[in-house]
C-alpha cells in the first residue's frame, strides 16, 4: 500500500493505493496522525486507487478521523468505488463521513 | 603435516621459489664464470699458439734467408767446383742449425758429360762431410726436393721426412731454384737445398706440452702430424685420417681450416688424451705448417665447476635452513589455529563453556582468538536470550490456547442446541484465524416464544478483538434479555462499547429475534454484511443492508429495527466477512456471488448441512491458503409449528 | 793313353756337365716337384700394403704351409720391378700388372699368367674440380702426373684414342706437385693414391674422377706370373700358390681388422708411412676390384674379353707390336 500526501490550498489530499489490511493499515493511521499533528484541518482521503479494505483498515480510518476531530478538523473521502464503496456503505461509514466522487469536489465543498 | 595445510603450502611454495631463484643464480653464475674462463683460456691458448709459431718460424725463416741468398750467388755461371765446395762448407760452418746443403744441377747442367751433379755437404760426427748425390738409383730429378722448386719455379719447404742415413731424425728441406740465363731466357739451372732437423722443434713442443694440462701438435701443409705427444701418429697419419679413425667429422673440418692457414679456436668433443677440449690453431704462414694447442675443457672449467659446486652446496644448506625455518614459522601460526579449530568444534557440539586456547601474540592470530572469545560470549548470551524468549513464547502460546478454549466455551457449541424444540433448527460454526478471534455468535431464548440469534464481527483479530468480542457478547445477552427490540438493544450496546473506546475498535452486528410460532423476525444491522435468506424451494436472496454505523464508534447512534417473516422451511444464513473475503493463493476472494450460488444448491438441506456445505466450499476454494480472517456462520432454519414432537 | 785319358775326361766332363746343367737349372727352376714346405719366393710390385693383403695373410695364417709351400714375400720399392725380378731369376713368382706383363711377353720373355686376381682396373685420373677439367677432352694440353713406366700404358692408350696432347710428368709418390698446383691431373689407384688425396684434406666432392674401367680401358691389374719354365717344372707348386693366395684373399676380406693389423706391422717394419684409415680403405677397395660384380667367390681366371681388349689397346697404340695368344699367355694352373 502506498500513501501520498499532497498539500492543497484548503487542506491535505491523501491518496491511498493498493490494499488496506491488518498489515498496511497501521501505516495509514501513523502517517495521518503525523499530518494531523502537523496542523492539517481538512484531510481528503482519495480511495479511488484502493483495491481492498478490511476491518483493520476501517479501524485505522476511524482512529484517524477521531484524531482530526479532536483537533477540530474534518476528514472527507472521495473516489469510492467497487468493494470499498460497498464496505463503506454497509459499515455505515458512508453516513458518518462526507463522501464525494472527486477530490476537487471534496476540497471545493 | 597436512598436505593441504597452510604450513605445507607455505613451506613448499617458499622452497619452490627459492629453489628457482637459487637455480637461476647458480646457472647465471656458472655461465658467466664459464664464459670468462673460456675467454681467458682462449687468450692464453691463442697467445701460446701464436708465440710458439713465432719461435718456430723464426728458426725456419732464418734458414730460408740463407738458402735464398745462396741461390742468388749461384746465378753466377762461372762458379767452379772448388768454389761450390767452399760455398757448401761455409753454409754449414756459419749456420749451425743447417744439417746439410746440396747444390743440385739440371741434367748435364754442370758438366756436359755428367747427367747428375749434386755436391752435398752435411754434418757427421762433429765434422763437415761431403758426398755427391745422384745416380740411376738416386734419380733426384723426380724427387720432391728437386722437382717441386724446379716445376713450380719457386722456393719450397718439403714435407718433413725421416732421415734414412743416420739417427732416423725428422727433417725438412728448404729448396730454392737458381737460374741461369740461357739464350737470353732465364731458366732453372738447379736447386739449392738446406736440410734442417726438426728434433729441436719436437722437443720445444714437447716441453710446452708438459707445462700445460693440454698439449701442442703440429701439422705439415697437408695435415700430416709432425709433432704430437702420441708419436705413433707422427708421419703416419694426417689429421684427416685420424678424424676418420676417431669418427670425428668435425676434426676433418678443423684440419681443412688449419691447412689453409686460418687461426681460430674451436670446441671439439671426445678427443683422445683430453676428452672434451678446446682446440686453438694458427699457422706458420711461410711454411704453411700449422700449430694446434689442445686444452681439456674439464681442466679449464675445473675451477668454475668447483665454484659452482660450492655455490650449489651453500645454496642447498641455505635451502634446508630456510625450509626448517619456514616450517617452524608456519607451524607457529597454524598451531594456535588448530587449537582454535578444536575449540570451535567443541563449541559447535554444544559445549559453549569450553576453554578457548590462550593466544598472546598481537598479530592476526591473536585477533582471531580474541574474536573467538567475543563470539563465544555473544553466542552464550544469544542462546540464553533465545531460550528465555522461546520459553516466553511457549508460555504465551499455552496461555493463548487456554484463551482459545475459554473463548470457545462462552459460545454455544452444543448441537443440536434445542433438540426438544422442533420449530426451528439452528447450527453455527466459528473458526478464528488465530488462537483467539473477534467473531462472535449467540442464540438464546428471550422467553417461551421469542428466540434471539446474532452474529458479530469485531474489527481486527487476535487478543484485542477477543477481549472486545467477549465484552460485546456479554453486553448483548444482558441487554437483549430485557426484551427490547433489536434496534434498541443495539443502540444500548453501542453506547456501552463507544464509551472509553480510544482504540476505535468497532464491531459489526446482526441481531434478530424470531417469534417461533408466527415466524415473524425482527432484526437490526450495525454495519454487518447482509445475511442470506434461502426460502424453501426458491433461490436465495440478500436481506437488504441498513447501512447503519458499526457499533462502538459513536455514542447515541440510532439503529432501526426491521421486520420480515419466515415461512416454514426458510433458512436465514448469517455470516461474517471472513466467508466472502476468504482468499485463495492468488488473492482471489470467495465473494458474495459464489456464496449465493452455493447457497442455491443447499435447497432442502438441514441447517447443519447448509453450514457444512458452505464450509466445505470455502475450504475447497481457499485450497490451503492461510486463513486471513475469522470465519463464522450461523444457519437458522424455521420449521414452523406443524412439526410437533 | 789317349783313349783312357779321353774316357776319364769324358766321364769327368759328363759329370761336370751334368752338375753344371743341374746347377745352372737350379738357378731357374726347382728340381723337385711340390713337397711339404717347398720354398718359393713371391715378388710383390710395391711396398707392403693392403694391396697384397691376401698374400700376407696366406703366410700369416699358414695357408701357404697348408698347401705345402714355404713362401717368402719380397716387397717391392719405387725403383724395383717385380717382373724384372722374375725374369732375372731373383724371384720364382711375382705379382704384376696385366698390361706390363703382356708387354713383357710380347718382347719375347716367356712369361705366363697363372692366376688373375684383380678383375676390375683400379686406375683413374683425378683432377681438382676447380682446375676446369670436367671431361676427358679437357685434358688436351694438360700436364698429367704419373709414377713409373708401368702405369702409363692405359693413359697413353686413352690419350692416343682420344687424340689428346698430354704431357706426362713423372712425380714422387707424395703427390705434392699435384697438391701444389704443378699438375693439372694425376693418375691414381683407387685403393691407394686416391685415398692419399682424401687424407690430405681434399673432399671427394672437390675432385673429378675418370675411371679407366668406365672408359673402355678395363685392363685389370694384379695377377700372378712366372716363367713358363717354372710352370713346366713345378706345376703343382704354381697351382698351390694361386689357390692358397686366393684363400688368403678370402680370409683377408672376412677378417678386415685382423688383416689391417698384420699389414700395419709389416709396413712399420720397413719404416714406411702407415695409418689404419688408409689400409682399411685399401683393403675395402681391393675387395671391390677382386670380387668384381659382387661375386662372393674369388675367380682367378683371366677373362678372355679383358685379355683381348687389353691386347687390342696395346697393339693399336703401338705399345706392343707382336700378337700374343691367350692360351699361351694365361695358364690357369690346376692342381
Amino acid at each position: 500500500m502506498e500513501i501520498t500526501f499532497e498539500n492543497r490550498e484548503t487542506g491535505t489530499l491523501v491518496l491511498v493505493t493498493g490494499r488496506m489490511d491488518a498489515v498496511t493499515a497501521p501505516q495509514f493511521e501513523k502517517d495521518c496522525v503525523a499530518v494531523i499533528e502537523a496542523g492539517a484541518k481538512l484531510m481528503v482521503v482519495d480511495l479511488s486507487q484502493l483495491d481492498y479494505i478490511s476491518s483493520a483498515g476501517l479501524r485505522s480510518i476511524l482512529a484517524s478521523a477521531k484524531k482530526i476531530k479532536s483537533t477540530g478538523g474534518t476528514m472527507k473521502f472521495c473516489g469510492l468505488s467497487g468493494m470499498v464503496e460497498e464496505v463503506f456503505q454497509v459499515s455505515g461509514l458512508g453516513t458518518m463521513f462526507a463522501t464525494t466522487a472527486t477530490a476537487d469536489e471534496a476540497f471545493g465543498a | 603435516m597436512k598436505l593441504n595445510g597452510i604450513a605445507f603450502r607455505l613451506a613448499s611454495l617458499t622452497l619452490l621459489i627459492s629453489t628457482l631463484i637459487l637455480a637461476a643464480i647458480v646457472g647465471y653464475n656458472y655461465t658467466v664464470s664459464r664464459d670468462i674462463i673460456v675467454e681467458l683460456a682462449e687468450d692464453k691458448g691463442t697467445l701460446l699458439a701464436g708465440s710458439t709459431s713465432e719461435r718456430i718460424s723464426g728458426v725456419l725463416n732464418s734458414v730460408q734467408k740463407v738458402a735464398d741468398s745462396i741461390s742468388f750467388s749461384l746465378e753466377d755461371g762461372s762458379l767452379s767446383e772448388k768454389r761450390l765446395n767452399e760455398l757448401g762448407k761455409r753454409v754449414l760452418s756459419e749456420n749451425p742449425e743447417i744439417f746439410g746443403t746440396a747444390i743440385a744441377f739440371e741434367p748435364y747442367g754442370f758438366k756436359y758429360d755428367s747427367e747428375y751433379y749434386a755436391p752435398y755437404h752435411y754434418r757427421s760426427q762433429n765434422r763437415i762431410s761431403f758426398t755427391h748425390l745422384g745416380g740411376p738409383d738416386y734419380q733426384y730429378f723426380f724427387m720432391d726436393w728437386y722437382q717441386l722448386p724446379r716445376e713450380l719455379e719457386r722456393a719450397i719447404w718439403t714435407e718433413p721426412y725421416f732421415d734414412e742415413g743416420g739417427g732416423h731424425e725428422l727433417m725438412a728441406t728448404y729448396s730454392v731454384p737458381f737460374y741461369r740465363t740461357k739464350n737470353g731466357l732465364k731458366v732453372v739451372a738447379g736447386v739449392i737445398t738446406a736440410d734442417i732437423s726438426l728434433t729441436w722443434m719436437q722437443k720445444l713442443l714437447a716441453e710446452i706440452s708438459n707445462q700445460e694440462s693440454g698439449y701442442v701438435f703440429m701439422l705439415s701443409r697437408y695435415g700430416t702430424y709432425i709433432a704430437h705427444p702420441d708419436s705413433s701418429l707422427i708421419m703416419n697419419e694426417t689429421i684427416f685420417t685420424s678424424a676418420k679413425t676417431m669418427n670425428q667429422p668435425r676434426l676433418r673440418e678443423i684440419g681443412r681450416r688449419m691447412v689453409t692457414g686460418q687461426s681460430d679456436v674451436e670446441e671439439v668433443e671426445n678427443l683422445p688424451l683430453t676428452g672434451d677440449s678446446f682446440l686453438y690453431f694458427t699457422s706458420l704462414p711461410k711454411q704453411q705448417w700449422s700449430i694446434g694447442v689442445v686444452f681439456p675443457k674439464a681442466d679449464m672449467l675445473a675451477d668454475v665447476a668447483r665454484l659452482n659446486r660450492e655455490v650449489a652446496t651453500l645454496g642447498a644448506v641455505g635451502f634446508v635452513a630456510l625450509a626448517l625455518l619456514v616450517i617452524y614459522l608456519a607451524n607457529k601460526i597454524t598451531h594456535p589455529l588448530r587449537n582454535l579449530t578444536a575449540s570451535a568444534n567443541e563449541m559447535a557440539s554444544g559445549n559453549l563453556d569450553t576453554e578457548l586456547p590462550e593466544v598472546r601474540s598481537n598479530d592476526e592470530v591473536g585477533e582471531l582468538a580474541t574474536s573467538f572469545q567475543t563470539m563465544k560470549e555473544s553466542l552464550k548470551s544469544y542462546i540464553s536470550n533465545l531460550t528465555e524468549t522461546t520459553a516466553a513464547k511457549e508460555r504465551i502460546e499455552s496461555e493463548l490456547r487456554i484463551a482459545h478454549d475459554i473463548q470457545m466455551s462462552i459460545l454455544p457449541k452444543l448441537f443440536p442446541a434445542f433438540p426438544e424444540r422442533n420449530e426451528f433448527d439452528i447450527h453455527a460454526s466459528i473458526e478464528p484465524a488465530k488462537e483467539v478471534g473477534g467473531d462472535l455468535y449467540d442464540f438464546f431464548f428471550l422467553d417461551d416464544e421469542h428466540f434471539c440469534f446474532l452474529v458479530g464481527d469485531v474489527s481486527g483479530k487476535g487478543v484485542p478483538a477477543a477481549f472486545f468480542m467477549a465484552v460485546t457478547k456479554t453486553l448483548l445477552k444482558v441487554v437483549a434479555e430485557r426484551g427490547l427490540d433489536p434496534g434498541e438493544v443495539m443502540a444500548k450496546v453501542n453506547n456501552d462499547l463507544a464509551e472509553d473506546n480510544d482504540a476505535c475498535m468497532f464491531v459489526t452486528l446482526f441481531l434478530a429475534v424470531i417469534h417461533i410460532e408466527t415466524g415473524e423476525v425482527k432484526y437490526a444491522n450495525a454495519g454487518h454484511n447482509p445475511p442470506l435468506l434461502l426460502p424453501k424451494n426458491k433461490d436465495s436472496e440478500w436481506i437488504p443492508p441498513l447501512n447503519e454505523l458499526v457499533a462502538g464508534i459513536m455514542e447515541d447512534t440510532e439503529y432501526t429495527t426491521k421486520s420480515m417473516t419466515m415461512e416454514p422451511g426458510d433458512t436465514l444464513f448469517i455470516y461474517t466477512d471472513g466467508v466472502t473475503e476468504a482468499m485463495d493463493n492468488d488473492k482471489n476472494l470467495y465473494s458474495e456471488e459464489r456464496l449465493l450460488e452455493v447457497m442455491n444448491e443447499c435447497s432442502g438441506l438441514s441447517a447443519k448441512s447448509i453450514v457444512r456445505t458452505i464450509d466445505k466450499s470455502i475450504k475447497t476454494f481457499t485450497g490451503g491458503a492461510e486463513q486471513s480472517d475469522d470465519i463464522t456462520m450461523l444457519a437458522m432454519q424455521f420449521l414452523g409449528k406443524s412439526n410437533e414432537k | 793313353m789317349k783313349t783312357r785319358h779321353h774316357k776319364w775326361l769324358d766321364t769327368y766332363s759328363r759329370v761336370g756337365l751334368f752338375l753344371l746343367v743341374a746347377f745352372a737349372s737350379h738357378i731357374f727352376v726347382f728340381s723337385a716337384p711340390a713337397l711339404a714346405g717347398k720354398k718359393v719366393s713371391l715378388a710383390l710390385q710395391w711396398y707392403p700394403q693392403a694391396q697384397f693383403a691376401g698374400y700376407y695373410m696366406a703366410v700369416e695364417k699358414g695357408i701357404y704351409a697348408k698347401h705345402g709351400l714355404d713362401v717368402t714375400l719380397l716387397p717391392g720399392t719405387a725403383d724395383t720391378n717385380s717382373l724384372d725380378r722374375v725374369v732375372d731369376g731373383e724371384a720364382d713368382f711375382c705379382t704384376a700388372f696385366l698390361s706390363a706383363a703382356m708387354e713383357c711377353r710380347s718382347n719375347g720373355t716367356p712369361l705366363v699368367n697363372i692366376g688373375q686376381i684383380v678383375q676390375r682396373s683400379a686406375l683413374l685420373l683425378v683432377a681438382r674440380k676447380d682446375s676446369g677439367i670436367q671431361s676427358i677432352k679437357d685434358l688436351d694440353g694438360a700436364r698429367v702426373g704419373t709414377w713409373g713406366n708401368k702405369f702409363q700404358l692405359q693413359p697413353l692408350a686413352l690419350f692416343n684414342r682420344e687424340n689428346l696432347d698430354v704431357t706426362l710428368v713423372r712425380q714422387s709418390p707424395s703427390f705434392e706437385l699435384f697438391m701444389r698446383g704443378g699438375l693439372d691431373a694425376v693418375m691414381a689407384m683407387w685403393y691407394n693414391e686416391y685415398f692419399r688425396l682424401i687424407s690430405y684434406g681434399l673432399n671427394p666432392e672437390e675432385m673429378n674422377t675418370f675411371f679407366f674401367s668406365d672408359l673402355d680401358l678395363n685392363q685389370p691389374e694384379d695377377g700372378i706370373y712366372c716363367l713358363e719354365s717354372t710352370l713346366n717344372v713345378s706345376p703343382k707348386a704354381a697351382a698351390a700358390l694361386v689357390k692358397a693366395s686366393a684363400e688368403g684373399w678370402q680370409y683377408a676380406f672376412a677378417h678386415p681388422d685382423e688383416t689391417v693389423d698384420v699389414i700395419l706391422a709389416a709396413m712399420k717394419q720397413v719404416n714406411i708411412r702407415a695409418n689404419r684409415a688408409h689400409q682399411k680403405w685399401m683393403l675395402a677397395r681391393m675387395q671391390d676390384i677382386i670380387l668384381s660384380e659382387g661375386n662372393p667367390e674369388l675367380v682367378t681366371r683371366l677373362k678372355k674379353d679383358d685379355f683381348m681388349q687389353t691386347k687390342e689397346t696395346l697393339l693399336s697404340n703401338d705399345v706392343i707390336e707382336t700378337d700374343i695368344s691367350y692360351t699361351d699367355f694365361h695358364k690357369e694352373a690346376v692342381q
